[in-house]
């Protein structure tokens, strides 16, 4: 335990420290909001991937691989195709168009009063929704770890992120983002690496692959409840509420699940596609559609291509990224299988998001496991730490750039204070909805990138006749219906087994095409802006190419 | 409209249809993967390493295929910016 704390004050420190570095460069207002455009393919690529990796990549695949089966190994599918979408489509137009931030681009490309701020505020919305469950996470993690209460976890990662991002602004961000992703790709992939090796394969196989259940050793099992759980015990299907204390399971009893987790036996667990639940074609379809499209729409993502040096250099840096997140991915599934065969009991506490956390001293005890336990800790603050940043730069860019503009010489300052200012809402809101399921938040804030931004940047970057009225409308049919669509699914706990439970869960299938149709069907009934030969010029036209 | 509109008008749509085609390129062969997965469900009982043949399938290969076709996509969209930069060159001179 205090192995973990060191390793993640040494994580921490760090980052500091690079920021401060960053801050001694970061002189000029053009470094604080994207680096004086001068940063490097690799140490972009590390950057974006280190701000890309989250809470939900890091301790939110195995988690959900824990809870549900196989099929949350479409999510890593989904989180990186989006990126070869964002390089197909947008990135080197959007970097050669050389605005800051989308709101930039919306009232740029379209202009009209009102579309700047519409987007602004998708902007504060979409980076809001993804802010909460890193601080979240944070607090849960530290809990984890060594036991603090839950609110420390959540404040001391607000405090430093919004001293980091005031302090250094972008430059310094992309410094310790790149430090971030090496520290993340170390963090997952050595402790995987060394449990794999100690432990010779899998183990428990019949209950990861075969037709068991997982069950309690040769000597029992002693699951400790922190709270009151509903627990069903699958060998005899009685449903019992336990605790708070210890539940003793007899040996070979198999392990009760709480309330929201079904009983699987390893064959349907461990199948990506199955006939219902998670795994059933259309809620992976919609899943792959959300992720897919949705990536492209955060903006905390979108910004950071505006410090490539050119068109050319930010799809090379989109080309590095697709390699450097596919690195890490590989290694969620393994926590995964060692998780279910290792910690059956996160299926009785509910606590699987943890499971990362906890699967190295449980599959190699004594004090290997406690190292490798504060190596993945370090990892998850890192992961944290680094998209917290990155969402905190959009959200102060957005406030000191589009809300609340200042005139030159003050922007340095508007910027700072809108970094802290930034940070209270979230962190308050983290503190208030602990009992809010992180996933929840995540979906949307995917859902609602998929269906405004997505369809305003491609059908802004390729199609002339869009027109502000249309894209306008578009953003905000989309924002609606997918808002809509997750608050109904929410209220009426519609099962996903069905589909419009499925759709109501996961709506990006729905209102992605309406926010498209809308776009085009309202844009082809009105008449495109005057000088958009010119804003098209400026999209396509190479930098090298005097025009 | 200038020549330069028409030359542009051209870039752009080359770009679109080279994005096009690796969008179906990389889409179909995702697409196809959970389908193939629901269809084949025997696929499940072979194994390579002790871990079943569908688990690979998902966590390995779609992300080379990624950076293979990222990188494709890349150098051929470089080529079609040069290209159009030589052509606007020629008509200067």
């Amino acid at each position: 335990m205090t192995l973990a704390i060191v390793a993640v004050v040494a994580v921490t420190g760090a980052a500091l420290g690079i920021g401060t570095w960053g801050v001694r460069v970061a002189r000029t207002t053009s470094d604080l909001f994207v680096a004086s455009r001068a940063v490097s393919p690799w140490w972009n690529a590390a950057a974006i991937s280190g701000e890309y990796l989250s809470a939900a990549s890091f301790l939110g695949v195995a988690g959900l691989m824990v809870k549900f089966g196989a099929s949350a190994l479409w999510l890593p599918i989904g989180f990186t195709a989006g990126y070869l979408t964002l390089l197909l489509f947008v990135a080197a137009p959007l970097r050669r168009f050389g605005s800051y931030t989308i709101p930039d681009f919306a009232e740029a490309r379209l202009p009209a009063r009102g579309m700047r701020v519409l987007a602004a505020a998708i902007v504060l919305l979409i980076s809001g929704c993804y802010l909460v469950p890193q601080l979240k996470g944070a607090g849960v993690t530290l809990r984890a770890v060594t036991g603090s209460p839950y609110w420390l976890g959540v404040a001391i990662v607000a405090l430093i992120v919004a001293l980091n991002v005031a302090l250094g602004g972008m430059r310094g961000i992309t410094y310790v983002q790149a430090f971030q992703y090496w520290v993340k790709v170390f963090a997952i992939a050595l402790p995987a690496i060394l449990l794999l090796i100690h432990l010779g394969g899998l183990p428990a196989r019949a209950a990861l692959f075969g037709n068991e259940l997982p069950r309690a050793g040769a000597s029992g099992m002693v699951i400790t409840l922190d709270e009151a759980e509903t627990l069903t015990f699958p060998d005899t299907g009685a449903v019992r509420v336990v605790g708070p204390g210890e539940l003793r399971l007899a040996p070979g009893e198999a392990v009760p699940v709480a309330e929201g987790i079904d009983a699987q036996t390893g064959e349907e667990w461990s199948r990506p596609v199955n006939e219902t639940g998670r795994g059933s074609p259309l809620l992976v379809y919609s899943l792959l559609l959300a992720t897919f499209l949705g990536t492209m729409g955060l903006p905390h993502i979108l910004v950071r291509f505006y410090t490539n040096p050119d068109g050319s250099a930010a799809r090379r840096t989109t080309v590095r990224v697709l390699g450097l997140l596919g690195a890490f991915y590989v290694f969620p599934g393994v926590y995964g299988l060692l998780g279910r065969a290792f910690t059956p009991e996160l299926y009785a506490t509910g606590d699987t998001d943890s499971v990362v956390l906890r699967v190295p001293s449980a599959a190699w005890p004594g004090w290997p496991g406690d190292v490798l336990a504060a190596v993945v800790a370090a990892g998850a603050f890192a992961a944290f730490m680094s998209t917290a940043s990155g969402l905190l730069v959009s959200i102060a860019g957005t406030v000191s750039h589009d809300v609340w503009p200042a005139r030159r010489r003050m922007r340095r300052r508007r910027f700072r204070a809108a970094a802290a200012l930034g940070m209270i809402a979230p962190a308050s809101l983290a503190l208030a909805t602990r009992e809010v399921d992180i996933s929840v938040l995540v979906g949307w804030a995917f859902a609602l990138a998929a269906s405004t931004f997505c369809p305003l940047l491609l059908l802004g970057v390729w199609w002339p006749r869009l027109t502000p009225f249309g894209a306008a409308a578009g953003m905000l049919a989309g924002a609606v219906v997918a808002t809509g669509a997750i608050t109904a699914g929410l209220i009426s706990h519609a099962s996903e087994d069905t589909a419009v439970g499925a759709l109501l869960a996961q709506p990006a299938a729905l209102s992605v095409p309406l926010a498209f149709g809308t776009m085009v069907l309202l844009s082809l009934r009105g008449r495109p802006a005057r000088d958009v030969a010119a804003t098209m010029a400026a999209l396509h036209v190479p930098e090298r190419v005097p025009v | 409209m200038s020549i330069l509109d028409v030359y542009l008008r051209r870039l752009r749509r080359e770009q679109l249809r080279l994005s096009l085609l690796s969008l179906v390129a990389f889409g179909g062969a995702i697409g196809a993967l959970p389908l193939i997965l629901y269809l084949l469900p025997g696929l499940h009982d072979v194994q390579l390493l002790g871990v079943p043949l569908p688990i690979w399938l998902v966590v390995v290969p779609p992300f080379p295929l990624f950076f293979a076709i990222g990188w494709l996509e890349q150098r051929r969209a470089d080529a079609l910016d040069a290209a159009f930069g030589e052509m606007l060159g020629d008509i200067e001179q």
